[in-house]
């Protein structure tokens, strides 16, 4: 007994890596498609370690999946609004900013974002906006400039709008001129009016199907994430994106740890490993939308960073809002409202 | 012998205890709670989520499920009859190479074979590029999106789970049966109907009871299908436990479908 464990330390720590129950081991859930081709090996090469990765399709069902507490997963990656959710449940581990000097890299934008403004839960790892997308070739109705072109009688049949009632919501909110993220049930009701006039219009509420509908030109102009347009734009040149002259919302998917987590060391050195600007910026090209890191973004080839798409000019930006959780009546009103749109 | 019946039954009764009452119990329960702020469930005990239920959007929506599901059902028996029928005349080589052309779908996934149907109805899909391109039609017809393209999803789905009941009823039936009733002076069709439909119906009512069942809960093909625009009763249930973060109404959603479902199945028995 006592010999094989003298044999056991003696083994290189190389070949002790690989033994099982040596081997550090993390849990990483991310969103479908949604990381570098190499990533999680070169990261599990380097710091000699095994990483479970799953996927999940979108944040509810991230949701459904950690709220128990024990899903034996270490490091998800929530939308900005489901932070302070997840934060309020107690679900999140607080994050050491002695074990992630990568956040320096960060644009300043992102280092003091409003949903969390110190980075005390969440690191910034890719974002992108919600806009409208239109084929320039075939789509007569002139290049569309803000919200009320997608009400638009010539785009009848032509146009799609996003399966989700945050943007539908938030696009006639910006077309009647109050914020995307309204929580006032009066100008809630307002949009409400103004989604069923358009409704006459939609071919469909879709979201990422939108990609290759646009590229087949199926469909001419739709509401769309700026990802989902460039990933159209990449399979057909006709393809345009605009960010509308009103208010839209930009999105950011944040690395955060999970409480439940008995690897909080790994979790770190895992979030600072996408901090690198090289890994970011691959991450980013490889899944065609944006990176929050200014490092990883100077990397960039000058066409990259000149891509409107993905990196709307700054005074752009201003004018994006950031979707933040809303109060549960003010859910329930907008979710009855929305069954209404659907049931009519 | 009582008690090793007792004993041989215990598995199954298990299964159905953990699997089936305790899982109920459990909506039961939500059902009856207040929200949580971020989804999950709360005290105190209430019925507000029933009492929110009867409201002309909700009953409406369920009115409509059951319509689109009872459509797809006498579609799928339309189509499945004459199928089985086919089939259960076929010779006994031949049958078995049919029932695995039945079964074979089911190899893939329900979405990926949804997929494949949006691949076909799309305006630059199979079907209007075949159309177009041989002078029939000048203008892609509109096939993807709307309740058309829902109710051929739903059929196309389901339609094995009433071909493969029927066809057993079927397979069973004496042919000399239809002889007897030709000697008797029953012209074909008389026959078929007196004869063969009445002892057909228990794989019938079967089949359309599952059929049914799967169409009235689904929420994936008025999605992809429809496009999200007319929505199921399916469609509020995934909805509440969500985007809305409402698990007590889901909850109560679900349980009010599954008692109406029964009372119609139960109404259909007398």
């Amino acid at each position: 007994m006592n010999r094989r464990r003298v044999f056991l330390l003696a083994v290189p720590g190389a070949l002790a890596g690989c033994m099982k129950g040596q081997t550090r081991r993390l849990n990483v859930m991310n969103w479908g498609d949604y990381i570098g081709s190499t990533t999680i090996r070169d990261f599990e090469r380097e710091f000699q370690v095994k990483v479970r990765y799953g996927t999940y399709e979108n944040n509810e069902e991230l949701f459904g999946k950690v709220m128990g507490g024990n899903s034996g997963w270490d490091v998800v990656f929530p939308t900005q609004n489901r932070v302070a959710p997840m934060r309020q449940l107690g679900l999140l581990a607080p994050l050491e900013h002695r074990r992630l000097p990568g956040l320096a890299n960060l644009f300043a934008r992102f280092q003091k974002p409003l949903w969390d403004p110190s980075l005390e839960w969440c690191v910034p790892y890719m974002w992108t906006t919600s806009g409208i997308a239109y084929n320039s070739r075939l789509y007569h109705a002139g290049a569309p400039e803000s919200w009320k072109d997608l009400w638009d009688e010539r785009a009848r049949g032509k146009l799609t709008m996003l399966d989700d009632v945050d943007d539908v919501f938030g696009a006639a909110l910006a077309k009647l001129g109050y914020a995307y993220n309204s929580a006032n049930p009066e100008h809630l009701r307002r949009a409400q009016q103004e989604i069923i006039t358009q409704k006459r219009l939609v071919r469909a509420y879709i979201s990422t199907e939108a990609r290759d509908q646009m590229v087949a030109g199926d469909v001419l102009v739709a509401q769309t994430f700026a990802t989902t347009a460039q990933l159209a734009i990449d399979g057909n040149a006709d393809v345009v994106y605009r960010h509308p002259k009103d208010a839209f919302a930009v999105y950011c998917d944040c690395g955060v740890i999970l409480r439940e987590s008995k690897r909080t060391e790994l979790a770190h050195e895992f979030l600072n490993y996408t901090l690198r600007p090289d890994v970011s910026a691959k991450i980013a090209q490889t899944i065609r939308t944006a990176t929050p890191n200014e490092k990883a973004f100077a990397s960039l080839a000058a066409s990259e960073q000149a891509n409107a798409t993905l990196y709307p000019a700054s005074e752009v930006l201003d004018r994006a809002e950031w979707p933040l959780p809303l109060p549960p009546e003010i859910v329930r009103l907008r979710d009855r409202l929305w069954t209404e749109v659907k049931a009519g | 012998m009582h008690k090793l019946r007792a004993w041989f039954l215990l598995p199954a009764r298990l299964v159905n205890f953990v699997c089936f009452v305790v899982p109920l119990c459990i909506v039961l329960a939500y059902s009856l709670l207040s929200r949580g702020v971020y989804g999950g469930v709360e005290q105190p005990w209430t019925f507000e989520n029933y009492r929110r239920l009867v409201d002309p959007l909700y009953l409406g929506i369920f009115l409509r499920s059951f319509w689109i599901a009872g459509l797809a059902t006498l579609l799928c028996l339309v189509l499945g009859f004459p199928l089985a029928w086919f089939i259960a005349r076929s010779s006994v080589r031949r049958r078995t190479l049919y029932l695995n052309l039945v079964m074979i779908p089911f190899w893939t996934s329900f979405l990926v074979r949804t997929y494949a149907w949006m691949f076909l109805l799309r305006d630059t899909g199979l079907i209007n590029t075949v159309l177009l391109a041989t002078g029939i039609i000048a203008e892609p017809l509109p096939l993807l999106y709307n309740n058309g393209a829902v109710l051929l999803g739903l059929v196309y789905g389901y339609l094995p789970f009433l071909v493969l009941p029927v066809y057993t009823s079927l397979e069973k039936i004496d042919l000399s049966m239809m002889e007897a009733a030709a000697d008797l002076g029953a012209r074909p069709i008389t026959a078929f109907w007196q004869v063969v439909v009445p002892m057909a119906k228990p794989g019938m009512r079967a089949g359309s009871i599952l059929v049914f069942i799967s169409c009235i809960g689904t929420y994936l093909t008025p999605d992809l299908l429809g496009g999200s625009k007319t929505i199921m009763i399916g469609n509020v249930v995934q909805n509440q436990f969500t985007a809305a973060r409402d698990w007590p109404f889901g909850a109560a959603c679900s349980l009010l479908l599954m008692g109406l479902v029964m009372l119609f199945l139960r109404s259909d028995e007398l």
